[in-house]
């Protein structure tokens, strides 16, 4: 009888482990729940604890040995980064293409695109910091692309990550720049396209690449690398896409 | 002539207790009020200062300090207080006390030498001893001229030596300025020396008397 | 290149933080000591609130409430055509909630252990409840009047979850050096955010120094006395 107990508690420690820890980018936050549950469709035992964050602040953390066992970043450059350190198995991988969205909670006349602007009605614009977030990076190319970054450079408040600047876009702002993947939280699903936010043009902008990096530093190799895969197979590309995202 | 008719209910080291006190009083007159600890002889000073609430009625040369429809704050009460502990303005000088009470430079000046410490005016109080801080809580209480003088165990804090010195002070005080005054004391030898009349005060009442009974 | 203004904009908001707060915290200091209302522990409670509440869910019910989008933000912005929110006047406004306890309890307590027959000796003297605190009660607690000033003033320097949520990071405007200093190390440029932790934390030193030194200057004079 005794031999059974150790092996079911051997079983349950190897089986039913310590949870998986996935690092994830502010933009993916809204789809990460039901990627999560596609997951676990295939992977029923396997417990999966999602860390926000604004993917530079994640990157540093994990330089300083945060125990994460994958990183879903919003851009390239930090996975890379990762890479060259050694701090990653595998050089990063494109697991999603992000778009920019204009975001207004009060419906306005979206037909300008982003010259709506510069009307004297917008006081304030809620883009996320150029100099730590990925989609401010895209944000402030896709103006100065349309020539109105420096004419609207009194009018910006900076979100320090692309979450914050949702929230600033929702409560205080009168226009946000925010990720497309947002609009399709439970939250903002209602919101109707043309009215209360429009799509910025793909040619304004690079394309946000968004790299997915395996960690080294694990303890459930197994279990990593099982939700690594699963994030580059059909279903989870299935789930992105009705997210906003593109491949 | 001091008129009062006090009541209040008082929870003090005796337990609960009523106090119902009323006298009258002919202007000028020195009262000791005498009795033991927690009868409620401090409550009574305090409540004639306005400092604590009782039910009743206080009238004082003819103005009304408390009745049914009117309570006079204290800050309109003419009254000299005296506190054991001195209570002085800890961040001022021996004038500066006097002064804020009223400015009036020459009387302070006299008040300081009546009491023996005009060499100390511009010294901060909190480096004075003992007797010097109740001399200049008894200048400054004496500067508005106020209609009542009230002494809480004043010389409980002080030394033999200067018990005496301090009771003659009060004395000459009294016959200087004619304050009516109501001196709270345990002690017998300065209420004979003081007193007009004694007030025994037990379990809350007064019973009046003359010097006789000490 | 260093550039100062993060450090402008931290100094000036706390300069005008502590000079606000303590003519409005003052009375209400004040009357908290010598009152016996039956309110009092009520208002004492919601005056330490701000300390329990974390600063980034503080910051975003202060923006939430200035926003322009709700009741009391839009009828700001109607009527007197002011915007708080992403502003230096919001957040200075949260600054002043965010700080209030620290300006109001050292006060208090300083009050609180005044000796009561001091405070009556005013009274009878024929001073008012006011000019008894501005002539008695305040000058006798200057330690804690300098612990109520002093933390005031660092608590503000060195805040950061309210400003960031009700400030939007706006060089020049609402952009402060915990916030600028955190946006280095966002960014991984740690010898910039080393160099200006550095002289945020000399800066401070100096100024706290400066007080706690001038104070003890002033009770040697009345020692000597």
């Amino acid at each position: 009888m005794r031999r059974v107990w150790i092996v079911m508690m051997l079983l349950g420690v190897v089986g039913y482990g310590a949870p998986l820890r996935v690092a994830v980018a502010a933009n993916v936050s809204y789809a990460i729940e039901p990627l999560i549950e596609a997951f676990h469709k295939s992977y029923p035992h396997t417990k999966v604890e999602v860390v926000l964050g604004s993917s530079g602040k994640l990157t540093a953390q994990i330089r300083h040995g945060a125990p994460y066992d994958l990183f879903l970043s919003a851009n390239m450059r930090y996975p890379e980064a990762l890479y060259k350190e050694g701090l990653s198995v595998t050089k990063p991988v494109v697991y999603a293409k992000g778009s920019l969205a204009l975001l207004s909670m009060k419906p306005r006349d979206f037909s300008q695109g982003l010259a709506l602007l510069t009307q004297p009605a917008i006081h304030k614009i809620a883009i996320a910091n150029p100099h730590t977030a990925p989609y401010g990076v895209a944000a402030a190319e896709a103006l100065r692309h349309q020539h109105l970054y420096d004419r609207l450079k009194p009018k910006f408040v900076y979100g320090e990550s692309v979450g914050q600047t949702l929230t600033y876009a929702m409560h205080a702002a009168d226009v946000g720049l925010v990720a497309k993947s947002a609009l399709f939280s439970p939250k903002l699903r209602h919101l109707k396209e043309g009215e209360s936010w429009q799509e910025v043009e793909g040619r304004f902008y690079h394309p946000i690449l968004q790299g997915m990096v395996r960690l080294r530093r694990t303890k459930q190799k197994r279990e990593r690398d099982a939700f690594y895969h699963f994030m580059l197979g059909e279903r989870a590309q299935e789930v992105l896409v009705s997210y906003g995202y593109s491949l | 002539m001091i008129e009062l008719s006090l009541e209040k209910k008082l929870f003090g080291s005796r337990g609960a207790m009523t106090l119902k006190m009323s006298a009258t009083l002919k202007r000028g007159t020195f009262v000791v009020i005498m009795g033991e600890s927690g009868a409620g002889k401090s409550t009574l000073l305090r409540t004639i200062a306005g400092l604590e609430s009782a039910k009743g009625s206080l009238v004082v040369h003819g103005e009304v300090w408390q009745d049914e429809t009117t309570l006079l704050p204290i800050q309109q009460r003419e009254v000299g207080f005296l506190f054991q502990d001195y209570a002085l303005f800890e961040n001022m000088s021996v004038e500066e006390n006097l002064l804020f009470v009223k400015e009036n430079r020459p009387f302070a000046k006299e008040l300081l030498e009546m009491m023996e410490i005009e060499g100390l005016a511009t010294r901060n109080v909190t480096t004075l001893s003992g007797g010097q801080k109740q001399r200049v809580a008894l200048a400054r209480a004496l500067m508005r001229r106020p209609k009542l003088l009230l002494l809480d165990e004043p010389f409980s804090s002080l030394d033999p030596r200067m018990r005496k010195k301090l009771t003659q002070k009060i004395k000459a005080i009294h016959t200087h300025f004619g304050t009516t005054t109501l001196m709270v004391s345990h002690d017998v030898s300065e209420a004979k020396a003081l007193a007009d009349e004694v007030w025994f005060v037990q379990e809350g009442e007064i019973c009046p008397s003359g010097i006789e009974v000490l | 290149m260093i550039d100062l203004q993060p450090f402008v904009v931290s100094f000036k908001l706390a300069g005008l933080t502590t000079a606000i707060l303590f003519f409005v915290a003052l009375p209400f200091a004040w009357w908290l000591s010598q009152t016996e209302s039956r309110s009092k522990p009520l208002l004492e409670a919601l005056t330490a609130l701000p300390i329990v509440l974390p600063p980034s869910v503080l910051g975003f019910y202060l923006l939430v409430t200035l926003s322009p989008q709700s009741a009391f933000g839009g009828w700001l912005s109607e009527t007197f055509g002011v915007e708080l929110v992403f502003t230096f006047w919001g957040v200075l406004v949260a600054s002043c909630f965010y700080s209030f306890p620290f300006m109001v309890q050292p006060l208090q307590n300083g009050f609180e252990s005044l000796n009561r027959h001091m405070i009556e000796a005013s009274y009878l003297a024929g001073k008012s409840r006011l000019e008894t605190l501005w002539y008695v009660a305040l000058p006798n607690i200057t330690p804690s009047l300098l612990t109520a000033l002093m933390i005031t003033f660092a608590h503000t320097v060195g805040e950061f979850g309210v400003v960031l949520m009700v400030g939007g990071s706006i060089p020049g405007e609402t952009k402060v050096a915990s916030v600028a200093i955190y946006e280095m190390v966002e960014m991984m440029d740690y010898t910039q955010a080393h160099i200006y932790a550095g002289l945020m934390l000399g800066m401070s030193f100096m100024v706290l120094f400066g007080v706690y030194f001038f104070n003890h200057r002033q009770k040697q004079k009345v020692r000597k006395h």
